[in-house]
């Protein structure tokens, strides 16, 4: 009985640090603009970080070859020919963290042309973390009391 | 032997054989115009022939990143080639001669040396004779210094040279021959003799400009630079494009054979916001340089591909880094 | 023991012994993998719309890290394609065996060898090379191709499946890994073996060959080294022999204590870190180090993989338990915890292939109809356009398999430490530490 029970608080738990909100800083939306170089195979910048409801401009200017910037998650894209720097302005109304990536085949190394755009702060990663130590302190508890749930059985 | 056995060698062998002969069958039965980046080939094949009046159809696809096609000389939409898949187009020509084709998306530094020829034979019934060059006729050095010994403290406006210009014979001033083979500031001397104070007299230079400039023109100029210029000379003209680092970086090398700030005046790409370069060029001179190319600067030659008309909207558009023009 | 022989079914066993649907999946992966290897040398250089970049990296890569191994531990094996020419020809015919085997060698794999570490080498070598490998069609052609043709050659000298055995970088990892999967092939009884004369299921009988993994039925007692080829149930006179389902993590409840093993845990679970990072982080100069091979940066970036490998990863691991006061030998104990990490390694993959692989699943389509950049459109799917997909799962999936991972871990971790009498906290903090690490790189 006691292993359930206890399985039970660590399920909660767990619940709890997956979907309990988080306290919001509530900073004023801005216009944000970025000046992203694009090259094979790299952004710069290439982590770039805005605040939930900011206005985000990218200016992506290609440096070599014809590359594209797509945004997980939010699912715009733009593309832009060397010589030819091209805009793509959205909200940044999902907060967490999103990759960037190349959308226009750009060489070998095309499908590994990454970035990371982090809008608020990455909630999910501290959430994953919390239950990673949640279920790395419970198996402690929890495996103990199995075994003994077990050996009563086998009596 | 077991006719089970049999049966299936037989069956392994000719579904192997199958799988390996059909599709290099078909592999070397389809002919395609491989596009590449210039360092690493090019157009494979480079060399193409045809015939006038017969359609040419070609099969395109690219190895590595986006490239483009287009024939210089006709007017035709570039089609994009896109790396892994295959792109199509068929071309009539309705002159023969030797057409020159060339890649219309930036594929890096070398991008504009991607350029391959058609060969189209057949009779012409009405030869055109090739046209000679403005700079030519007129026995002008395109590769001596055009420094302007004077230079406008602020921005010319055309907009206030129109005003300026009320009363004043525009049509010697803004005559068009004079307008190709002079030099804003050689315009800037022939207002010596007007009681215009220098900026005054720089904004009608604008003005005269504008003159011979429609807005067609700056719009097809400006889609032409963007397209073909500001990747080194830069989107503002200030030749600081993405790959100006990198034609000075080569331009290095053969430093060697030029000193002073000719030399690093001749590697980097012409910055076309610089009023002592510019207002000391001439329409013909800016042709010239277009039409033939910068002779080892990393400046291509145009002459094969832009039409001459072009290349006039193209100078158009390049004197706008100068002047204020109406929109 | 809790186990569902799935055997005991006569139609399931009937597909399993009879030859004939094996020879017909058989057909079809070899066919595939030649296939594979000529869009590799003929095909466009363009790696996402070649057939062989697409359908080994992507889709054959999504169906091995996230069904094959997981689920039927080395089921890949018992249907992969490149020992097949080499053991036909060993074996002399493609069905039953033949009246006259022909003579080839047969030599035995050299004592010194008969182990993992060369497969250990032949993963790295590939994981060292994979920027150029994963992007380059005529790469991984010529690779296929060199398995393909090393397979045959080797099976023209040695006995049974030495390739696959002895040097397949990727049996390498998927043995190790089986002994997870909820799938086995065991004997029934003990007993039967004992009084067997002969032992068909290891030299082979007029109904089958002995078994080509080397490995004597009667003594399996891990998956490690079954390749589920099911000749010891067609030779098996005694119908002793029997697959079951059974628990995932079976076979972690008997830790091994063999350090190539050990190693290759390491191997693995390093592998997926430097893979997240270095694929798919943001972090362009790693990316430079790792494709740009032979350059200085590619030298230090194989120096740092390996110093990880070998030195960073089992030397801090090792620091949980580094008592002298333990009676128990330190390679035994390093050897049996290091156990821990198969399920860790395990998951690092899942994780870091399901952002690569629904990121990228779309060429699939593309590939299909136009495998070698050719211009055709054998489907209708050659225009696909690219677009990741189920991307909004994809945090969560990785997050359960991930925290899963990590609790799967310590559960072995915690067996394996009662054995060997130390404290499982060292090793679930480090399996945490390395969890937090991957959940930082991937999310």
């Amino acid at each position: 009985m006691r292993f359930y029970f206890s399985l039970l608080l660590f399920v909660m738990a767990g619940l709890v640090v997956a979907f309990a909100p988080l306290p919001v800083q509530s900073i004023a939306p801005q216009e944000r603009t970025f000046r992203i170089n694009a090259r094979q195979y790299a952004y710069s910048p290439s982590e770039i970080h805005v605040n939930p409801g900011d206005t985000v401009t990218f200016e992506l200017v290609s440096t070599d070859v014809v590359h594209g910037l797509y945004v997980d998650g939010y699912g715009v894209s733009v593309e832009a020919d060397p010589g030819q720097t091209a805009t793509l302005t959205f909200t940044a109304n999902k907060p967490g963290s999103f990759r960037f990536r190349c959308n226009v085949t750009c060489g070998a190394m095309h499908p590994f042309m990454i970035g990371k755009l982090t809008v608020g702060t990455n909630d999910w990663l501290y959430r994953a973390i919390g239950l990673a130590l949640l279920a790395a302190i419970s198996v402690f508890p929890l495996s103990s009391l199995f075994n003994r749930n077990r050996k009563k059985e086998v009596l | 032997m077991k006719h089970s056995e049999l049966i299936s060698r037989i069956l392994i062998a000719t579904v192997v054989l199958l799988t390996v002969a059909t599709p290099l069958y078909i592999w070397k039965r389809t002919p395609l115009i491989h596009a590449q980046m210039s360092e690493a080939g090019g157009w494979t094949p480079g060399i193409l022939k045809a015939n006038a009046g017969e359609p040419l159809h070609l099969r395109f696809t690219s190895d590595d990143v986006i490239h483009g096609f287009a024939v210089g000389q006709l007017d035709m939409d570039s089609i994009d080639i896109e790396p892994g898949k295959v792109t199509d187009i068929t071309l009539i020509f309705d002159k023969p001669g030797i057409y020159t084709f060339f890649c219309t998306r930036w594929c890096g530094v070398n991008h504009w040396r991607m350029r391959g020829t058609i060969e189209v034979s057949g009779s012409d019934p009405e030869p055109t004779p090739a046209s000679v060059p403005l700079y030519v006729t007129l026995d002008v050095d395109i590769d001596a210094p055009h420094e302007s010994p004077a230079v406008p403290d602020r921005q010319p406006s055309a907009i206030r040279g129109w005003e300026l210009a009320q009363g004043l014979d525009m049509a010697a001033l803004a005559d068009p021959e004079l307008y190709k083979s002079s030099s804003p500031y050689q315009i800037f001397q022939q207002l010596e003799n007007t009681s215009h104070s220098d900026a005054e007299k720089w904004d009608m230079v604008a003005y005269s400009w504008q003159f011979n400039t429609t807005s067609e023109q700056l719009a097809s100029g400006r889609q032409l630079y963007a397209q073909n210029c500001a990747a080194c000379h830069g989107e503002t003209g200030a030749g600081d494009g993405v790959f100006a680092d990198d034609i000075a970086d080569a331009g290095e090398a053969s430093m060697e054979s030029m000193s002073g700030a000719m030399a690093s005046m001749m590697q980097s790409p012409a910055n076309f916001t610089d009023p002592k370069r510019m207002l000391g060029a001439s329409p013909a001179i800016l042709q010239g340089k277009i039409l033939r190319g910068g002779m080892g600067t990393g400046m291509p030659m145009w002459g094969s591909i832009f039409k001459e008309e072009q290349i006039w909207d193209l100078v158009a558009y390049l004197y706008s880094f100068q002047f204020e023009y109406e929109e | 023991m809790n186990r569902i022989e799935l055997t005991r079914n006569r139609f399931l066993k009937n597909i399993l012994v009879n030859r004939y649907p094996q020879l017909a999946v058989f057909m079809v992966m070899l066919v595939g993998y030649i296939f594979a290897i000529l869009a590799g040398l003929i095909g466009t250089p363009v790696g996402s719309h070649n057939f062989s970049i697409v359908f080994v990296w992507i889709a054959w890569w999504a169906v091995l890290i996230l069904v094959a191994v997981p689920f039927f531990g080395r089921g890949w094996c018992a249907i992969c394609p490149i020992p097949l020419p080499g053991e036909w020809l060993q074996r002399g015919a493609v069905l039953a065996p033949p009246d006259k085997k022909p003579m080839w060698l047969n030599l035995r794999w050299p004592k010194a060898l008969r182990n993992i570490w060369l497969q250990n080498i032949s993963f790295l070598l590939l994981a060292l090379f994979s920027s150029v490998l994963l992007t380059t069609p005529n790469i991984t052609g010529i690779v296929l191709a060199v398995m393909l043709f090393g397979a045959i050659g080797l099976s023209t000298i040695f006995e049974r499946r030495a390739f696959c055995r002895f040097l397949c970088p990727v049996g390498g990892f998927i043995g190790i890994y089986s002994q997870i999967a909820p799938i086995e092939l065991r004997i029934k009884e003990k007993q039967v073996c004992a009084s067997c004369i002969g032992k068909p299921c290891y030299n082979g009988s007029a109904a089958g060959y002995g078994c080509p993994w080397d490995v004597f039925p009667g003594g399996l007692t891990k998956n490690t080294y079954c390749g589920l080829c099911m000749e010891c149930i067609r030779t098996c006179p005694h119908d002793n022999i029997a697959v079951s389902l059974r628990p995932f993590s079976a076979d972690l409840a008997k830790p091994s204590t063999r350090m190539d093993e050990a190693f290759k845990a390491f191997i693995m679970f390093g592998s997926a870190m430097i893979y997240a990072g270095v694929l798919l982080g943001p972090w362009g100069f790693l990316k430079d180090a790792a494709y740009n091979v032979g350059t200085g940066a590619w030298f230090v970036y194989v120096l740092a993989f390996l110093v990880l490998i070998f030195g960073v990863l089992p030397g801090t691991f090792s620091l949980g338990f580094l008592s002298t006061k333990n009676p128990i030998p330190f390679k035994q104990r390093f050897a049996s915890l290091s156990t821990s990490l198969i399920p860790l390694g395990l998951m690092f993959w899942v994780a870091f292939s399901l952002s690569f692989v629904m990121t990228n699943a779309s060429y699939i389509m593309a590939a299909l109809s136009d495998p070698l950049g050719l211009g055709w459109n054998l489907f209708g799917t050659a225009d696909a356009v690219w677009q990741p997909m189920l991307t909004t799962i994809l945090a969560p999936a990785q997050t359960l398999s991930l925290v899963g991972g990590l609790i799967w871990s310590a559960r072995t971790a915690q067996k394996a430490a009662n054995e060997v009498q130390v404290s499982s906290l060292p090793l679930i903090a480090y399996s945490f530490i390395a969890t937090v690490i991957m959940l930082w790189l991937l999310l």
